[in-house]
C-alpha cells in the first residue's frame, strides 16, 4: 500500500512553524495574585477589571479540578507561561505588522482572505491581537471589531454592561482561569438593525513554548442586527503540553442573528479548554458551528440559552479524533422560555486509538411552554482501537416539549468502500471521500474556501491511518 | 409539620416545610456496626467478613459513583434516619404453608416483612431438583454452596453503595435453583409484602439457572397492609432487596417484577444478571409504587450470542421519584441487547432513566440498542432521559439509542376522536398503549390482569387530579 501513502503524504509540518520573536513583555511562569496584578498593570486596565481578575484567581484557586473527564490532572498549572506580549501595540493597517508575525500570516493566507471577502481580519499571535482592520463600510455602519482588550479601553459601557453576564467567573475552574489572565481576543459589536454583509474573521496562533492562551471574546449583537463571526486556528507542534481556556460570550439581543464558526486545529500538545456561551433574547438566532480537529484534549461544549420567546438555537458540532487524542465536545441547550426551539447535530469520528465523546444537554425550564428540540449525533469509528461514547442528558420540565434524540456509531460500510473502489478509487481515498461525506452536515454551513480548508485538514487528519 | 422554627430556610411549597434541608445525596438511612455484629454473633465466619467489608464499602462509596449522573441524584424524600432493619432472618413459615403454589404458578415464597408466609414448589419441579428455599435455610443445610452463592464477589457491582448496602446489612433472602436441563413451564413467584412504618427490610435474591435450562420468575413488591392514610406524617419505611442472576449456556429465563409497594415506601433495588452462552434474558419490569425508587440493572452479555430484552415501564403520579440506572455490557461475540425504558408522568412525579451500554473491545459482532421515552402528562410532572454509549469496539451490527419526551402525541389523539372515541378515552388509550409492552410480558394471567387493573386505576385518580394544570387535558 506504498502507493496509497503517496497519495495522501503527510503535509502536517508546512503548518507547524515557529518563529523566533523578541517578547517584549512577559509573566514569570505559574500563577499567583501577583502575576494576575501584572497582567492587569501591563494593560492599563480600570480597577473594576483588576478586582474582577483577583476575584476570579480566588476562585479558581478553591475550584477543584474536574474529574468528570480524565486526563486533565497532568495539567502543570506552574509550568505555564500566562501572559506574553509579542509587540507594543495594536497595528491599524497591514503595513504597519512586524515583519516576522506577517510572514507567519501569510503562510496562513491571511491576507489574500481579507482581499477576496473578509470584512475585518483580528488575529491573535500569542497573548495580544496584533492586526486588525475593519473595511470602511463598516466602521461608517457602527460596527465595532478589535481586541477585547481595546474593547474595554474604547467601549468601557458597552463592555461592562455584557462582560462577565454571559459566562460568570464562577462557572467553572476554566472560565475563572480565563477571566484572572485573560488577554486578547475580539469584541464585537453590531449596532441595532445592521446585517453585517461579510464574515468578520479572527485567525489564532498559539507561539512560544508553554504559553497559555486564554483570550477572551465578547460580541454584542443589538436588536435585529445579524453577523457571522469566523475563527480558525493552527498552531506550531511542541513537546509539552500547551494549554488554550478561552472564554466566548456571545448576547444575542431580540430579532438578532449570529453564527459563530470554528474550526480549531490545535497542534496535537495542545490541552482546549473552552467554555462558549451565547443568550438568545427574544426571536434571536443563534448558531454555533464548530468542528475541532487538533489538540490533545479538546472539551468544549458550546451552549446556548434560550432566555427569550420564539429563540432558536442552532448548533453544529464535528470532531475528529486520531492517535493520543481525545475529543470531549458537544452542545447545550438550556430552554429558559416559551415557543423557543433547538436541534443539535453532532457528528464524530474516531481512529488511531482516538477517543471522540459527545456529551450534551437539552434542558427545558419549568414555565417553557411548546419547546420543541432535538439531538442527532452520530459516530464513525476507523478502527478497533478507538473509541466513541456519547452521553447525552435529557431533562425537560414541561409537559407540552417535544424532544426527540437519536444516536448511532459504526464502522465504515465495506460495501461503501467497494462500490468506491470499483469506480476507480484507491481504498484510502475511498475512506477519504466517506468520512467527508459524512461531516458534510458541518462543511456545507461554511464559506468555501473554509469548506476546502476543512475538507483539507480532515484529509491531514486521516493520513498515516491508512493504507 | 407547619411547626418549622423561625429563621428556617423557606421551602417552596408551605404545605410541605421541613424543619432541615438535606443534600440531595444525603442517605438518611443509617447501618450501624451493631446491627453487623449481631448478625455475626450466629453466622459463620466467612459470611461475617463479607458483612464487614461490605460495611466498608458502603461506608466509603459516595451515593453515585457514576459522575455521568451525578446531576441527578434525589434523596431528598427519602426520610429513613428512625428506619431500624428487622434483627433476625426468619428461616421458616410462620403461618401454615397452603398446600400447593398458586393456580398457574410453580411455586410460591411469599414474605409479610422480614416473616416467611409461604414457600411451596410443586411436585415436579421438586422431583426435577428445583430448589425454592430462604437463605437461611440454605446456609445450614448446605454451607458450601450458600458461601459460593454469596460470597461471590461478582454477584452485586462492588462501586455502588446502595449494593454494598444490602450486602452488608440483608435480614431475609431466597434462593431459585434450576438444574441443567430443566425446563420449567410454569412461573415461580417471589412475593414481598413490606411497607411497615420505621421498618427497613433487606433482602438478597439468588436466582441460578444451569446449562439448557428454562424458568420463568415473577417478583411482586406489594404493601404488607392498607395505611388509613400516606401523608407526610406517615414514618416511611425501606425495602432493600437485590436479584443476583447467573444463567449458564443455552438457558433462558424470564423475569417479570411488579413494584406496587404503598406510598411511604423507599424502595432500593439492584437487579445484577450474567448471561451466558447462547442464553436468554427476557426482563419485564413495572414500577408502579413507592415514594423513592432507586433500581440499578446490571446486564452482563459474558457468553458469546447471549441476548438480553429488557422492558421497563414507569406509571408515576403524585410526587413519585423513580431514579432508574440501567448498565448493560456487550462482552461475548455476537451478543444482542434491546433495552427499553418507558414513564408515563402524572401530576409532580418524577423520572429519571439512565442507561449506559457498553460494548467492549471482546465483543465483535454486537447489537445494542436503548430506547429511553417519557410522556409528561402534566406540567409539573418531570421526565429525564440519559441514554449512553461507550464503545471500544466499532465491529458492531447495530449500536445505538434514541430518547424522546414528549405531551400525548396530537396526531394519535386527533387518529382516535375522528373514530369517534371521545378525547378522555383517547387519552386513557394512548397511555395504556404506551404501557402495554411491559403489561404484554406479565408471565401469569392473574398478575397480568392484575397489574392492567392497577394502571387504570391510577390512570384514572391521576387524570382526574391533573385536570386543572395539563395541557393533555
Amino acid at each position: 500500500m506504498t502507493a496509497t501513502r503517496e497519495i495522501v503524504a503527510d503535509r502536517r509540518e508546512q503548518f507547524a512553524f515557529h518563529d523566533d520573536i523578541v517578547y517584549l513583555a512577559e509573566t514569570k511562569r505559574g500563577l499567583t495574585r501577583d502575576t494576575v496584578e501584572e497582567i492587569s498593570r501591563f494593560k492599563g486596565e480600570p480597577d473594576w477589571m483588576l478586582q474582577y481578575r483577583l476575584r476570579a484567581y480566588e476562585h479558581f484557586l478553591k475550584r477543584p479540578m474536574p474529574t468528570w473527564t480524565d486526563g486533565l490532572d497532568r495539567l502543570d498549572f506552574d509550568k505555564i507561561v500566562y501572559y506574553r506580549k509579542p509587540s507594543e501595540r495594536e497595528e491599524k493597517s497591514w503595513d504597519d505588522v512586524p515583519e516576522q508575525i506577517k510572514q507567519t500570516f501569510e503562510r496562513l493566507g491571511i491576507p489574500e482572505a481579507e482581499r477576496k471577502f473578509l470584512a475585518g481580519v483580528g488575529a491573535q499571535y500569542d497573548s495580544e491581537v496584533v492586526y486588525h482592520s475593519v473595511r470602511e463600510e463598516l466602521s461608517k455602519l457602527g460596527v465595532v471589531f478589535m481586541g477585547t482588550d481595546q474593547g474595554l479601553k474604547e467601549y468601557p459601557e458597552i463592555f461592562r454592561k455584557h462582560f462577565g453576564t454571559v459566562v460568570p467567573a464562577e462557572d467553572n475552574k476554566f472560565s475563572a482561569l480565563n477571566s484572572a489572565v485573560w488577554s486578547g481576543g475580539s469584541f464585537v459589536y453590531v449596532p441595532r438593525g445592521v446585517e453585517v454583509p461579510l464574515p468578520l474573521q479572527a485567525y489564532f496562533r498559539i507561539n512560544g513554548e508553554n504559553t497559555g492562551q486564554f483570550e477572551r471574546t465578547l460580541i454584542v449583537v443589538d436588536e435585529g442586527a445579524k453577523v457571522h463571526y469566523i475563527e480558525g486556528c493552527t498552531a506550531p507542534i511542541y513537546a509539552t503540553d500547551s494549554l488554550h481556556a478561552a472564554v466566548v460570550e456571545v448576547v444575542a439581543l431580540s430579532g438578532s442573528k449570529v453564527r459563530y464558526t470554528t474550526i480549531q486545529n490545535w497542534s496535537n500538545d495542545v490541552y482546549n479548554l473552552v467554555t462558549k456561551r451565547a443568550h438568545a433574547h427574544t426571536n434571536s438566532t443563534v448558531e454555533w458551528i464548530d468542528a475541532n480537529t487538533g489538540s490533545r484534549k479538546t472539551v468544549k461544549f458550546p451552549s446556548i440559552y434560550l432566555r427569550g420567546e420564539g429563540a432558536t438555537a442552532d448548533i453544529i458540532s464535528v470532531a475528529v479524533a486520531g492517535k493520543g487524542q481525545h475529543q470531549d465536545t458537544g452542545a447545550k441547550a438550556i430552554h429558559l422560555a416559551s415557543n423557543t426551539r433547538s436541534r443539535i447535530v453532532s457528528k464524530s469520528v474516531s481512529k488511531d486509538g482516538g477517543r471522540a465523546t459527545y456529551r450534551g444537554q437539552v434542558k427545558v425550564s419549568p414555565g417553557a411552554r411548546n419547546v420543541v428540540a432535538s439531538v442527532r449525533c452520530d459516530a464513525l469509528m476507523l478502527d478497533d482501537e478507538s473509541r466513541s461514547d456519547t452521553y447525552p442528558y435529557i431533562d425537560i420540565q414541561e409537559d407540552d416539549t417535544t424532544l426527540t434524540h437519536e444516536a448511532t456509531v459504526g464502522k465504515i460500510s465495506a460495501d461503501q468502500v467497494f462500490y468506491l473502489m470499483s469506480r476507480g478509487l484507491t481504498e484510502n481515498e475511498a475512506q477519504n471521500l466517506i468520512v467527508q461525506g459524512f461531516l458534510e452536515v458541518f462543511t456545507k454551513e461554511l464559506p468555501m474556501e473554509y469548506a476546502i480548508e476543512f475538507n483539507r485538514l480532515v484529509k491531514l487528519e486521516m493520513e498515516g491511518s491508512l493504507g | 409539620m407547619t411547626d418549622a422554627p423561625a429563621g428556617a430556610t423557606p421551602t417552596q411549597s408551605p404545605a410541605r416545610a421541613r424543619p432541615v434541608r438535606r443534600s440531595p445525596t444525603e442517605l438518611t438511612f443509617k447501618l450501624d456496626q451493631a446491627l453487623i455484629d449481631a448478625f455475626a454473633a450466629d453466622e459463620p465466619a466467612w459470611l461475617a467478613e463479607d458483612r464487614r467489608v461490605a460495611l466498608e464499602r458502603f461506608g466509603a462509596l459516595p451515593i453515585e459513583s457514576n459522575q455521568l449522573y451525578t446531576p441527578y441524584v434525589d434523596l431528598r424524600s427519602a426520610d429513613l434516619a428512625t428506619v431500624v432493619p428487622y434483627r433476625e432472618p426468619t428461616g421458616s413459615p410462620e403461618a401454615a404453608a397452603p398446600d400447593g403454589p398458586p393456580e398457574g404458578a410453580a411455586g410460591l415464597a411469599e414474605f409479610r416483612e422480614d416473616g416467611v408466609v409461604a414457600l411451596v414448589l410443586e411436585a415436579e419441579a421438586r422431583e426435577a431438583g428445583v430448589r425454592l428455599e430462604t437463605l437461611g435455610r440454605l446456609i445450614s443445610r448446605d454451607p458450601v454452596l450458600a458461601r459460593e452463592l454469596l460470597t461471590d464477589p461478582a454477584a452485586l457491582p462492588e462501586d455502588d453503595k446502595l449494593a454494598q448496602l444490602t450486602r452488608a446489612g440483608w435480614n431475609q433472602g431466597v434462593v431459585v435453583i434450576v438444574p441443567d436441563g430443566v425446563r420449567l413451564a410454569r412461573p415461580i413467584i417471589l412475593r414481598w409484602r413490606t411497607g411497615a412504618p420505621e421498618r427497613a427490610l433487606i433482602t438478597r435474591t439468588i436466582v441460578r439457572l444451569g446449562d439448557g435450562a428454562s424458568a420463568s420468575v415473577l417478583e411482586e413488591l406489594l404493601p404488607s397492609y392498607v395505611a388509613e392514610a400516606e401523608g407526610d406524617d406517615v414514618a416511611q419505611a425501606l425495602f432493600a432487596g437485590s436479584l443476583e442472576v447467573v444463567v449458564g449456556r443455552n438457558a433462558e429465563l424470564d423475569l417479570t417484577s411488579l413494584q406496587e409497594s404503598g406510598g411511604r415506601q423507599v424502595v432500593f433495588q439492584q437487579r445484577n444478571s450474567r448471561i451466558g452462552e447462547g442464553s436468554q434474558l427476557r426482563l419485564a419490569l413495572a414500577q408502579l409504587g413507592g415514594r423513592l425508587v432507586r433500581s440499578r440493572v446490571d446486564n452482563r452479555l459474558e457468553g458469546d450470542r447471549s441476548s438480553v430484552s429488557q422492558v421497563e415501564i414507569v406509571f408515576g403520579s403524585d410526587e413519585q421519584l423513580f431514579d432508574l440506572t440501567s448498565y448493560t455490557r456487550h462482552i461475548g461475540r455476537d451478543t444482542t441487547g434491546e433495552l427499553l425504558s418507558k414513564g408515563a408522568l402524572l401530576n409532580a412525579s418524577r423520572s429519571y432513566m439512565k442507561g449506559l451500554i457498553t460494548i467492549e473491545k471482546s465483543a465483535h459482532g454486537t447489537d445494542s440498542f436503548l430506547g429511553e421515552f417519557g410522556m409528561n402528562l402534566s406540567r409539573n410532572a418531570r421526565a429525564v432521559a440519559i441514554p449512553s454509549l461507550e464503545i471500544d469496539q466499532p465491529d458492531c451490527r447495530r449500536a445505538a439509542h434514541s430518547s424522546s419526551v414528549g405531551p400525548i402525541d396530537e396526531t394519535q389523539l386527533f387518529y382516535l376522536e375522528s373514530r369517534g372515541i371521545p378525547p378522555d378515552e383517547a387519552r386513557r388509550f394512548i397511555v395504556l398503549g404506551f404501557l402495554e409492552p411491559v403489561v404484554a410480558r406479565v408471565t401469569l394471567p392473574d398478575a397480568e390482569a392484575r397489574l392492567r387493573a392497577l394502571l387504570e386505576a391510577k390512570w384514572d385518580a391521576g387524570a382526574v387530579a391533573a385536570g386543572e394544570g395539563s395541557a393533555a387535558a
